[in-house]
């Protein structure tokens, strides 16, 4: 699989209290990975955990504060004029969580495709453009009637297709898609899980499927990439980190996941994620770890190969030793 | 169970929203009941009346909502019509209720400390010390350091402020605690173990529980009876177990191939087709009929009843008469 996107080094930091008490929040730090080409990538993590960040600095909402990302091979940085910019965004758009406020509400559904074709497909003529939004609305399953809806008269399920048609009529090669499906009823969360499927199949999309479910991400992802307090954790094939999860925190989260059919897991933990705010060297997971050992509130565990393509940041998984911090 | 040992019955509830164009009703005759220490799980999707049905519960309705026929009996005495100065004698003491986003039922601009003296000093005249004491313990039974008692609702997190919303439930150990979704703002590592927390403090104490959520799996193994809401009415009512090892009603059926699961195989969902209908315009018939697989020309003209098969209540004409496939029998829905 060819390469489509990569990170290197990754950091986002925010400056955060008064004059008198600057302080930083290492939101993203020293994130490295990589998305090849029709791949979804799952990124899941505890709100706070950077996802959303990232997601933010692939779109180039955010600067980063250091590190680089290379798109088909070049660097973010070198992106200059604003046409760059554009064709950029039209390559790599965003699904946004809420599709009750992120489609303008007073115009029909249509307008917004429209824009999207006039401004990112110029060379599409006039004429063609209505066409052009049927054929994407038919792609998400959704009828060419739907285009002269205004978005009042839709559904949750049917304005989140709206989004996946809003980012497909750009010709995406990557769709950045921040929790698509966590505000839909449970009923239609598969229809549209169904639905990314079917892009990276059919049309041959990447998609970076950022979510806190780990058994949506299972269902529909290739790769999983676990955060935690702004790092990577762990990361590798999805069915390899599920079935033989090497962090402790990967292990604590795959406990908590609910499941009706499998007997209720006995993990006690109360703990919650850090606030990290000018952290210190160390594991950011040794106060909720009971595996840690002296190493790790000293030296920051960095990702390393523990099987084919499946990486852990841990001392104690990069000893060798059987990881058994939580059984699920 | 006998009547003694029911704490609430709910009988016949009817809740409508008056709208300017026309009254839409939300909750749709709606009857059950809640046995002493019990914890009866209510679930299904946006818009099934699951929140409007709790709220009516708690008598806690504003305009335009209003209940429109039934009677809601908390240890005999029916709570619907009594007012305001009536329910406060009941509310928190015997029945209290945890909301759903603690950031916006707790009061920002109060410490958590002083929250709880409000509650307290409203049934009764305690005294600083006994203020102190009480307040002290309840935040030790949920989990948080009583220091915390001077923190304001802002420097908690997600997590601890959930935790004292029920810890200020707690106050007067009462005997019912009404909880809508108190869970879903968290993540699942805090969502789990705040729903073995409440299910301790339940076992120690004895108070019952409803718990409503959209999330059946959460409850899968918390709750000991479920009922599935649809459309304003219940679909489905039985003991948890069993629903999750044979749902009766397609729509519960639906609903639980619904989920993708972390282990075993990974098969390919469909979700139940269709969109949960708008309650302004409810399906003749079987309000589910538009979305299920089995449904048969009957269904689209009459409305069923709630049916006792097989020792649940379940609304399906061709499960009542015996036409349906078991979902353990032959396979499933989506498959």
């Amino acid at each position: 699989m060819s390469e489509l996107l990569r990170t290197e080094h990754l950091t986002r930091h925010f400056k955060i209290g008064g004059m008198l008490s600057r302080r930083t929040l290492h939101a993203v730090d020293d994130v490295s990975f990589s998305i090849g080409e029709r791949e979804i990538v799952a990124l899941a993590g505890e709100s706070g955990s950077g996802k959303s960040t990232i997601a933010r600095v692939l779109a180039r909402v955010y600067k980063p504060t250091s590190g680089e990302i290379y798109f088909e091979g070049k660097p973010l940085s070198a992106i200059r004029s604003r046409r760059d910019g554009l064709r950029y965004s039209s390559l790599v758009p965003m699904v946004f969580q809420d599709p009750f406020a992120s489609i303008n509400p007073v115009f029909r559904v249509q307008h917004g495709v429209l824009r999207i074709l006039k401004l990112h497909r110029p060379e599409l003529p006039a004429k063609k453009r209505l066409d052009e939004a049927a054929r994407v609305f038919g792609v998400v399953g959704l009828g060419a009637d739907m285009l002269q809806r205004f978005p009042y008269e839709l559904s949750g399920g049917q304005r989140q297709r709206v989004g996946f048609a809003q980012a497909l009529a750009m010709r995406p090669k990557l769709i950045l898609a921040d929790e698509p499906v966590s505000m839909l009823d449970v009923s239609i969360r598969i229809g549209l899980l169904n639905l990314m499927a079917k892009l990276r199949d059919e049309e041959g999309v990447s998609i970076l499927y950022i979510t806190h479910d780990i058994a949506s991400a299972r269902y529909v992802a290739d790769r999983l990439i676990v955060m935690y307090a702004g790092q990577i954790a762990e990361s590798g094939p999805i069915e390899d980190v599920l079935t033989i999860p090497k962090h402790p925190y990967t292990q604590l989260l795959l406990s908590a996941v609910p499941d009706p059919m499998a007997p209720l897991s006995q993990v006690s933990d109360q703990g919650e994620p850090p606030k990290v705010v000018d952290p210190t060297p160390g594991c950011r997971f040794r106060w909720r770890c009971p595996l840690a050992i002296e190493k790790c509130s000293a030296v920051t565990p960095v990702l390393a190969e523990l099987r084919p393509g499946h990486e852990a940041a841990c001392h104690v998984a990069q000893t060798g030793a059987e990881v058994r911090a939580f059984a699920s | 169970m006998s009547e003694a040992h029911e704490i609430l019955q709910v009988n016949g509830l009817s809740v409508d929203y008056v709208l300017p164009q026309r009254d839409v009703r939300a909750v749709d005759d709606v009857s059950f009941t809640v046995d002493r220490g019990e914890f009866l799980g209510i679930v299904g999707e946006s818009g099934c009346g699951k929140s409007t049905l709790l709220f009516a519960v708690a008598q806690l309705l504003a305009p335009p909502a209003r209940i429109a026929a039934g009677s809601v009996r908390f240890e005999g005495n029916n709570l619907v019509g009594l007012t305001d100065k009536q329910l406060s004698a009941v509310r928190w003491r015997d029945m209290s209720v945890v909301m759903q986003s603690a950031m916006n039922a707790l009061n920002p601009v109060k410490s958590i400390g002083a929250q709880f003296k409000d509650a307290l000093q409203a049934h009764g005249k305690p005294s600083k010390q006994e203020i102190a004491t009480r307040s002290a313990e309840v935040m030790r039974m949920v989990g948080i350091d009583p220091v915390h008692l001077k923190s304001y609702p802002h420097q908690l997190s997600g997590g601890m402020r959930q935790r004292s919303m029920i810890a200020m439930a707690m106050l007067f150990t009462p005997d019912l605690v009404i909880m809508d979704e108190p869970t879903s703002a968290l993540d699942v590592v805090a969502q789990r173990a705040l729903m073995v927390q409440i299910k301790e403090l339940q076992q120690t104490f004895g108070f019952a529980v409803i718990f409503v959520t959209h999330d059946m799996s959460l409850i899968s193994h918390f709750s000991d009876r479920l009922m599935v809401m649809y459309a304003g009415q219940i679909d489905e009512l039985g003991a948890t177990r069993t629903i999750f090892d044979r749902p009766l009603h397609p729509y519960t059926q639906g609903l639980l191939e619904a989920f993708p699961s972390i282990h075993g195989p990974r098969v390919p969902l469909r979700g139940i087709p269709g969109n949960p209908p708008d309650l302004a315009m409810i399906p003749t018939g079987c309000r589910f009929h538009p979305r299920c697989p089995y449904a048969v020309e009957r269904c689209t003209a009459i409305a069923p009843d709630l049916y006792p098969v097989d020792g649940d209540l379940v609304r399906c004409l061709r499960r009542q008469d015996g036409t349906l496939p078991r979902a353990d029998q032959e396979g499933s829905l989506s498959r």
